[in-house]
């Protein structure tokens, strides 16, 4: 019994030297330090006030072939904020030349005779170009752009059957009345601000270990380490908890000093929850930073592999794409990356107030990856000493 | 000799940040000369020859090349073309996956010669340095001498008027050594080259037409061999007297620069000559056995460390360790066929040795060697591939937290943490081996005291000069007071007297406590100080068996040591072969024969007509190494035909 007693207390001792070590030479790294304040305040305040995915000013130009009132009325539908009006073309390819030199997103052209057709009550076509190397802006602006038009087109056929102004109203139609949950302003800056969030604390969860493991395999101190009576566990314990640690005031510092105060957002949920299973994930997320550090013979070499395991890993998580809208088999590949449970959690907390048992299959998906990923992890790191 | 200038310094300062790397250094090279820059790390050598060949910008006084300032970067430009630099680090300048043509092709290219000047060259310069037979072999798979060998030579491909080359030896084996310093005096009678050059071994100071010692970005003193060293007259003594502890007590009051060398003790008699030296030796040994006692001429080193101390820069003296002379019986280290293979190279082959308590051993040999592959591999660091290596009697490969709390361990480059202090350092190891707070205390004061740390516990670790670095990873390693200790090289990098004392910290663990040691270790003039010695060459042990037994045998099978001092001694080397004295090679200006016959010797070299003085020497490591591994090499070319 005292065998184990003692047993304890030596390892708790080494515990807490190594932790204190670890603290001590974070703090004393002055641009370490920076940079991490930096990406859980700036970084995070630009993403949230800076990213919309809303189509602003989009850039316009118009070919009026006709020059009625009926055509001038219809480029006058295009209008701010969603479009932004830059004159005029006479010919196709001026039209086309805009959009090749980036100057326009948007050509309108219409025909001749346009406002004939509609008094006649004949159909008329519209031509519509639109540059959609953004594929989210270019659908955005198409889409406003059909329902622009046909407005106009259903106006103008009301007004022929002298059905205007309240008259319309008594015509048979199916409103849509919908009712914003969760993000009642559907401000951008709640989703890009706590995206990003998560996203930082994922790349200092990997990099920080593992910049931690290599500097002493650079400075060869961790051959002094293996000498001694330390396990490769007692090594690496300490290094994640004090990164965990230090993760997580990072993490507190963009809730309670950018998230909450700056753009409002509610927290609903316990933040106790919030940022246990922040702590959990960040921990086993390590087992990454332990992976690249093994390979790795310094930390340029660390760096680059870990950004090679972030990517996927941030371009599955969902925080980029919805889900919904990946091919079946990525969609498959999404339940392995743990930032796509972290971040129904983070969410689901943060905006809906869930509690445990709506995210249990979430924490249970991330524990069972994270427990998996940090064994990986710790199985490669051991292998290298034997 | 020409008496032109090649280069000047006047009042010459570098500074990094607040610390000054050179400051108020006067300099004058002449043409034609082979200058020698001698210190220890950190002395300024590099950065004087940075600045010299215009790649590192400096802001203290005036600096002039070919009789061109180089105070900025246009200036500097006007004479890079006629000059070449060789940058520290084995092969740093070259690019490892080229072959030898490659890079030298890539050089030549690089400085715009044109092709069949290069082409001409080129041979002739692989010829000299014996590389044309490895030109396909790619660079990273070449020795280290090879390395240099060739950085020498894409060095030289544009035919440079001034040659600088920044500690070329450094981590070559003797052989190596001796041989790229007779290809360096070649290329200079030849070619009318200037060099300036840079090394951190004492023993090849004597190399050089003139030098400067440096010390802490200060010249100590400046000249020709000779004249640097009549500035400490005296004599060295070596002498063998029992009890050997209490021998270095009684001397060292008289003779500060008195140390163990294995057996023997090993001092300079200041202002004495021989006579003198005898006597006061005898005088304060009085009643002690001296079984033997030589007196020598002082070497180069010995007035370094003398003129160091005269300015006052003592280093710490180290406090006897402990009160009670520990028990030491039984094996504490032991490699039974010891093998290490990376893919198809073999870095350690078969290697079996013992180390009993309280000795020191010494792991000798050049990088690549396998000296370091062997400790990781008895540390338990690096699994074998064959054998075993036991600490204590048990296998390393499965030791258990009890060994390794046996065993201590100081790597290659005194692996601290640098952002941590002196203090942090020593409590954090001793908190990893579990030591509670009284001992730790206790320790941490020991520690001090051993390093001559005190004032120094609230510095950081990075801050510290590498002597008091040295010290504290010694201090580190020994915080658990472990009865095993390996060092890896321990003292590279370190000022004479750094290591001086270094090494009298290590005789009094081993005496005292009866620590047993495993030191590697590439100077060879510091194997002496060790008790036994196993000497590895391309990772098998070659001789194993105590200095002293080296040296006779080496004796015994080709005679005793003359050193030759002639006028253009190197001329002589190839006569002297051809009247069948076989080992003859430069050492510095003088040639070392090993031979039986000395009469003889003297006969031959009165035949010649060449005035020359013969002296009988003390033989040393370095000689033991040179001959050993000249006569494995000449075996392995008898083998494969």
């Amino acid at each position: 019994m005292s065998d184990f007693l003692l047993w304890w207390r030596l390892a708790l001792r080494r515990f807490a030297v190594m932790l204190v070590k670890e603290l001590k030479q974070l703090g004393r790294d002055r641009v370490l330090l920076a940079f991490i304040v930096y990406a859980f305040t700036a970084d995070i305040f630009l993403a949230a006030s800076g990213v919309s995915l809303s189509l602003n000013h989009a850039a316009m130009l118009v070919q009026d072939m006709d020059r009625t009132p009926q055509s001038r009325e219809l480029a006058a539908r295009f209008a701010e904020p969603h479009f932004q009006q830059g004159g005029v073309v006479t010919r196709d390819a001026q039209g086309l030349a805009a959009l090749d030199r980036g100057e326009a997103m948007i050509v309108l052209s219409v025909p001749p005779d346009f406002g004939k057709h509609l008094q006649k009550g004949e159909p008329v076509a519209v031509a519509m170009q639109v540059d959609t190397t953004n594929s989210v802006l270019g659908f955005l602006a198409t889409s406003y752009a059909q329902e622009i038009v046909a407005r106009f087109g259903l106006e103008s056929a009301m007004r022929r059957l002298g059905l205007a102004g309240g008259a319309a109203a008594e015509l048979p139609q199916a409103a849509n009345e919908v009712r914003v949950w969760y993000n009642p302003n559907q401000e951008d800056s709640w989703f890009m601000g706590i995206s990003e969030m998560l996203n930082i604390a994922t790349v200092f969860a990997v990099l920080l270990p593992a910049a931690a493991m290599v500097r002493e395999k650079e400075r060869g101190t961790v051959e002094q380490l293996i000498v001694s009576p330390l396990t490769p566990f007692g090594i690496l314990f300490p290094k994640v908890v004090s990164m965990t640690g230090v993760i997580l005031c990072g993490v507190a510092l963009s809730l309670f000093l950018v998230l909450m105060p700056v753009f409002a957002i509610p927290a609903k949920g316990s933040l106790a929850l919030f940022f246990a299973l922040s702590g959990l994930y960040v921990f086993t997320t390590a087992g990454l930073g332990l992976f690249a550090a093994t390979i790795a013979r310094n930390l340029a070499q660390a760096g680059m592999l870990s950004i090679l395991i972030l990517a996927p890993m941030l371009f599955l998580s969902g925080a980029w794409t919805p889900p919904e809208a990946m091919p079946a088999w990525l969609r498959g590949l999404m339940f392995v990356s743990p930032l796509h449970y972290y971040l129904d959690i983070a969410f689901g907390i943060l905006l809906k107030g869930q509690g445990v048992t709506e995210l249990l299959p979430a924490i249970m998906g991330m524990t069972a990856i994270g427990v998996g990923v940090f064994a990986f992890g710790l199985l490669l790191f051991r292998r290298q000493f034997d | 000799m020409n008496d032109e200038i090649v280069i000047r310094a006047t009042d010459f300062g570098k500074r990094y940040a607040r610390h000054a790397a050179v400051c108020g250094l006067d300099l004058a090279v002449r043409k034609g000369e082979l200058y020698g820059l001698i210190g220890p790390d950190g002395a300024g050598k590099s950065s004087l020859m940075k600045a010299v060949a215009g790649v590192l910008a400096f802001e203290e006084g005036r600096l002039e090349v070919f009789g061109l300032p180089v105070g900025s970067e246009r200036e500097a430009e006007r004479v890079k073309g006629r000059l070449g630099l060789m940058p520290q680090g084995l092969g740093q300048n070259l690019y490892g996956d080229l072959s030898i043509e490659e890079n030298v092709d890539f050089f030549a290219r690089l400085r715009q010669v044109p092709a069949a000047e290069a082409a001409a060259r080129k041979e002739r310069l692989l010829a000299i340095t014996r590389l044309a037979a490895f030109r396909a072999r790619p660079m990273k798979q070449l020795s280290g001498g090879m390395k240099q060998k060739l950085g020498l030579v894409c060095t030289l491909i544009h035919a440079p008027d001034l040659i600088i080359l920044d500690e070329p030896t450094t981590g070559v084996d003797p052989v190596s050594r001796r041989d790229f310093w007779a290809i360096l005096a070649e290329l200079i009678a030849d070619q009318g080259l200037t060099a300036l050059v840079s090394t951190a071994y004492m023993d090849e100071a004597s190399r050089f037409t003139r030098m400067s010692l440096l010390h802490e970005g200060r010249v100590l003193a400046e000249g020709a061999p000779q004249d640097i060293l009549a500035l400490a007259p005296g004599v060295l003594v070596q002498c063998r007297v029992e009890p050997q502890l209490e021998a270095i007590s009684r001397l060292a009051a008289d003779f500060p620069q008195c140390e163990a060398m294995g057996p023997d003790i090993r001092l300079f008699a200041a202002g004495l000559d021989e006579a003198g030296a005898r006597a006061a030796v005898a005088q304060r040994l009085a009643g002690l056995p001296c079984q033997r006692l030589d007196v020598m001429e002082p070497e180069l080193e010995d007035v370094f460390v003398a003129m160091l101390s005269r300015q006052g820069a003592a280093a710490a003296t180290a406090q006897p360790v402990s009160a009670a002379v520990a028990n030491a019986e039984g094996l504490a280290i032991e490699a039974r066929g010891l093998s290490k293979c990376f893919g198809e190279f073999i870095a350690v082959g078969d290697v079996s040795f013992q180390v009993r308590q309280g000795e020191i051993f010494g792991l000798l040999g050049a990088n690549g060697a396998g000296k370091t592959t062997a400790i990781k591999m008895l540390t338990g660091i690096l699994p074998p591939t064959r054998g075993e290596g036991r600490v204590a009697g048990a296998d390393m490969k499965q030791a258990g937290a009890l060994i390794k709390s046996r065993i201590g361990y100081m790597s290659q480059a005194f692996s601290l943490y640098l952002d941590l202090t002196v203090a942090e350092n020593i409590r954090l190891y001793a908190g990893i081996y579990g030591l509670d707070r009284r001992r730790r205390d206790s320790r941490l004061g020991w520690i001090l005291d051993m390093a001559g740390l005190h004032g120094h516990e609230n510095d950081l670790a990075s801050s510290l000069p590498m002597g008091l670095r040295q010290r504290l990873a010694l201090g580190c390693a020994l915080v658990h007071e472990p009865r095993v200790l390996f060092l890896d090289e321990p003292t590279s990098g370190v000022d004479p007297l750094g290591r001086r004392a270094f090494w009298d910290i290590l005789f009094r663990l081993s005496r005292v406590d009866g620590v047993a040691m495993l030191v590697t270790t590439h100077y060879m003039s510091e194997a002496e100080h060790c008790d036994h010695l196993a000497l590895m060459f391309a990772g098998k042990v070659v001789a194993d068996a105590s200095p002293e037994a080296m040296k006779q045998e080496v004796i015994a099978e080709a005679g005793q040591l003359y050193r030759l001092q002639a006028d253009n001694a190197a001329a002589l080397v190839r006569p002297l072969q051809e009247h069948g004295f076989a080992n003859v090679s430069p050492y510095g200006a003088a040639l070392h024969v090993l031979t039986r016959e000395p009469e003889r010797l003297r006969k031959t070299l009165a035949g010649m007509g060449v005035p020359a003085d013969l002296r009988e020497r003390p033989i040393a490591m370095e000689d033991v190494f040179v001959h050993r591994v000249s006569q494995l090499e000449a075996a392995s070319r008898k083998g494969q035909p």
